[in-house]
């Protein structure tokens, strides 16, 4: 026991020597938190309308103002013709343009189908998607209203026109904001980088100034040894854990709704996967730029396939089969469900459970490899 | 010139003699390309949304039939009481629970209006806003067939013509592919760059090339030649490997296009340079363009996440980012055809300039001691 506490004494005198890393550590996560958390936005929001009116009649006028009624969109720059609309367009001057053409009214008063043709800028595939689902379903709205006040200047009209309406609620994330999803997802990037990475790194330190040797001669086991450089970064991590949740929490007014023993559980469970992750790199690389360069490529690519950004769902399926390897989606989905939705224990295990066995798995074969090679 | 090539020969040794390395410099945006184009998709299908069914009656089952009959939303079962929502949304079992009250369809058969309970999972805001819009069109249309059923046949009274320009079929690959090439140019520029200058910094061997007659001008450039060379690749592999596997159209010129790449890659590299004069040790260069340069790239440029959304400081810093200039060009000119940027070019042109001057002033001075 007693050479272990020297280690982790020593990794920590030497953490805490270099203060360029001191900065990088608790720097790193308020940058990532606040970048990610400000400008990861999917919101659709003032979204520029050019409107071409050729019809200006109240009726068209009419339609314009279902438009500007939700808040959504703002007027972009006045069109003349046709042409302007798709110009201004092409010039990235507007998002979405509506052409009433001439004639609009007249149709809807002889009971036919008046059109409205509507672009709208496909560059951002996201959100033009989202846009246009926005907008037809605000069509149909109106498409229907139009349809009442028909019937409803009928004189004739006897019966009353009932319709369904729609009351909808939002759970965990009333006012749908983006970083209610985003940020404990970064909680769960700066977890990852600190680990994952710093463990790597310091090990091949040793290894390329050959202090790693030294160690090897003096009677400490290889066990004592992988004790010594992974407590102190686990500490780190559940320090920069707490760092990030508290932000998340204060700052950004982020509940947690779970219980907090199964937060430091499930980052319990992942820092085997992480730090067994780091100890790996660094058997296979001789310097500091491989050992990065290697952790950090296993990393980019699990968080693109941990539904960080584009969900699980919507993956092939023989994509969303590798995902199952991925122990980042399982860390994700507990960290997200303990945040916003307040899982318990029963909730997390379909996602704790498959992680427990990635960790065993990396950490046991991290051990018996630093063994071999020591 | 011998000097420089001779130079940027030993660069390349150091480049071939750490394989790994290599290998990620060029196979990582070589797999980001194949996982952006394949498997990360943001339209979303098949959303599971569970009902629970008070009515039992025709209205009430053909609501449920209208909503999963084109596919985007996938009859999660029927639920029994309000207790079982907010379990199944913690075990992901659905996204949204659809309550239709017990009277309904009598309700409406009196005349009177009938509220109908949505209640999403709101943990993902973007999803959760497209059930949203999607759940109203359905009872929209459902609303004006129910007029249609009570008042005669009609047609709608208003049609809208929904095209989308430029993606008419909103791939996702025509929006990220372009966009990717501005980020792997300066991420390979920058990192790399910085990277290599500061090893020669820690292992003094920097010292010694400068006592040699060579110029230290030439020295930055027969540096940095190999790097510009391996961006040049990454960044056509991944167009190439877009068009024509991934099919991201070309509506401009590919002329235009190099034109304007080749302006970027010059700047990319003056931001590697600058990089490099700051730092002295690999972790320090490492850190420093991660922080300064990559992650800005990613998160501000415009290049997931539209900058019109962002907080306005922020959308402050997005402008004097390179990548945001070039990520206009690049979709203009892919997508949109349009070929003349003045203004994006007279921004990107005078901060290269800038960056290569301050950088090679701080360069030459760092030796004058």
């Amino acid at each position: 026991m007693k050479p272990i506490l020297y280690l982790v004494q020593k990794e920590f005198r030497q953490i805490l020597r270099d203060h360029m890393m001191l900065r990088i550590i608790f720097l790193m996560p308020l940058l990532q938190l606040f970048l990610f958390g400000y400008a990861v936005n999917n919101d659709l929001k003032d979204v520029r309308l050019t409107v071409l009116d050729e019809d200006r009649s109240p009726q068209s006028r009419q339609l314009i103002a279902s438009f500007y009624h939700s808040n959504l969109f703002l007027p972009g720059p006045a069109a003349t013709t046709a042409s302007d609309l798709d110009h201004l367009m092409l010039q990235g001057k507007c998002d979405v343009t509506v052409h009433i053409p001439k004639g609009y009214a007249e149709k809807l008063m002889e009971g036919g189908t008046a059109q409205a043709g509507i672009a709208i800028d496909g560059k951002n595939s996201n959100l033009a998607g989202r846009a246009g689902g926005y907008v037809a379903a605000l069509l149909q709205q109106e498409s229907r209203r139009l349809r009442e006040d028909q019937l409803l200047a009928n004189p004739q009209l006897k019966t009353k026109i009932a319709q369904i309406v729609p009351v909808t609620r939002f759970l965990y994330n009333p006012e749908l904001e983006t970083r209610f999803y985003m940020i404990p997802g970064i909680v769960v990037l700066v977890v990852t980088v600190i680990s994952g990475m710093l463990t790597g790194m310091a090990i091949v330190r040793e290894h390329e100034i050959g202090t790693l040797e030294q160690l090897m001669v003096t009677p400490i086991t290889s066990l004592q040894l992988i004790a010594g450089k992974t407590i102190p970064f686990m500490i780190l991590s559940f320090a920069e854990l707490g760092f990030a949740a508290v932000i998340a929490v204060l700052w950004f007014n982020i509940p947690i709704a779970g219980p907090i023993w199964l937060l430091l559980l499930s980052a319990f469970v992942y820092l085997l996967v992480t730090l067994g992750g780091g100890i790996l790199a660094s058997t296979v690389s001789k310097t500091q730029q491989q050992a990065m360069f290697t952790v950090w490529f296993f990393m980019v690519f699990g968080i693109l396939m941990s539904g960080f950004f584009y969900p699980i769902e919507n993956m092939p399926p023989g994509v969303q089969w590798m995902t199952w390897f991925n122990p980042i989606r399982f860390f994700l989905s507990l960290v997200r469900g303990i945040f916003l939705k307040g899982l318990t224990f029963e909730d997390s295990l379909p996602d704790l459970l498959p992680m427990f066995i990635l960790g065993v798995l990396i950490f046991g074969t991290a051990i018996l490899r630093f063994r071999k090679r020591a | 010139m011998r000097r420089i090539l001779a130079l940027a020969r030993k660069e390349v040794r150091h480049i071939l003699r750490d394989p790994r390395s290599l290998a990620v410099a060029i196979f990582m945006p070589l797999g980001m390309l194949l996982l952006f184009g394949y498997a990360l998709d943001m339209e979303l299908r098949d959303l599971p949304v569970a009902v629970m069914d008070l009515d039992q009656s025709q209205t009430s089952r053909g609501l449920i039939r209208d909503m999963t009959s084109d596919g985007f939303i996938v009859d999660a079962g029927r639920l029994s009481a309000r207790e079982e929502i907010e379990s199944g949304f913690r075990q992901k079992r659905f996204r949204a629970a659809l309550i239709l009250p017990a009277g309904l369809e009598s309700e409406l058969g009196r005349g009177r209006n009938s509220q109908i309970q949505l209640i999403i999972d709101g943990s993902d805001a973007a999803t959760a806003q497209i059930v949203e819009s999607y759940m109203n069109a359905v009872i929209s249309r459902k609303n004006l067939d129910l007029l249609r059923e009570t008042f005669g046949e009609a047609r709608p009274p208003l049609e809208g013509r929904i095209r989308f320009l430029f993606n008419p079929e909103l791939r996702s690959p025509d929006f990220v592919v372009p966009g990717m090439t501005a980020v792997i140019m300066i991420m390979i520029c920058a990192l790399l760059t910085s990277v290599a200058v500061a090893r020669e910094k820690e292992t003094g061997t920097l010292e010694q090339i400068l006592t040699t007659p060579i110029r230290p001008s030439h020295v930055l450039i027969g540096k940095v030649i190999p790097y510009m060379v391996i961006a040049a690749f990454d960044a056509t592999l991944v167009l190439l490997v877009g068009h024509f596997v991934f099919k991201v159209q070309m509506a401009g010129s590919w002329w235009v296009l190099t034109g304007y790449s080749l302006l970027y890659l010059f700047i990319s590299l003056a931001v590697g340079l600058f990089v490099s004069t700051l730092v002295k040790t690999q972790q320090i260069a490492m850190t420093v363009a991660l922080v300064a340069t990559m992650l800005p790239t990613l998160m501000l440029s415009g290049f997931l996440f539209p900058i019109a959304g962002m907080p306005k400081l922020l959308q402050w810093f997005a402008h004097i980012i390179p990548a945001t200039y070039y990520l206009e060009v690049i979709r203009g000119v892919m997508l949109t055809g349009r070929a003349w940027y003045p203004v994006e070019l007279t921004i990107m042109l005078s901060m290269g300039l800038l960056l290569m001057v301050v950088s090679a002033k701080k360069f030459q001075s760092r030796l004058d001691m």
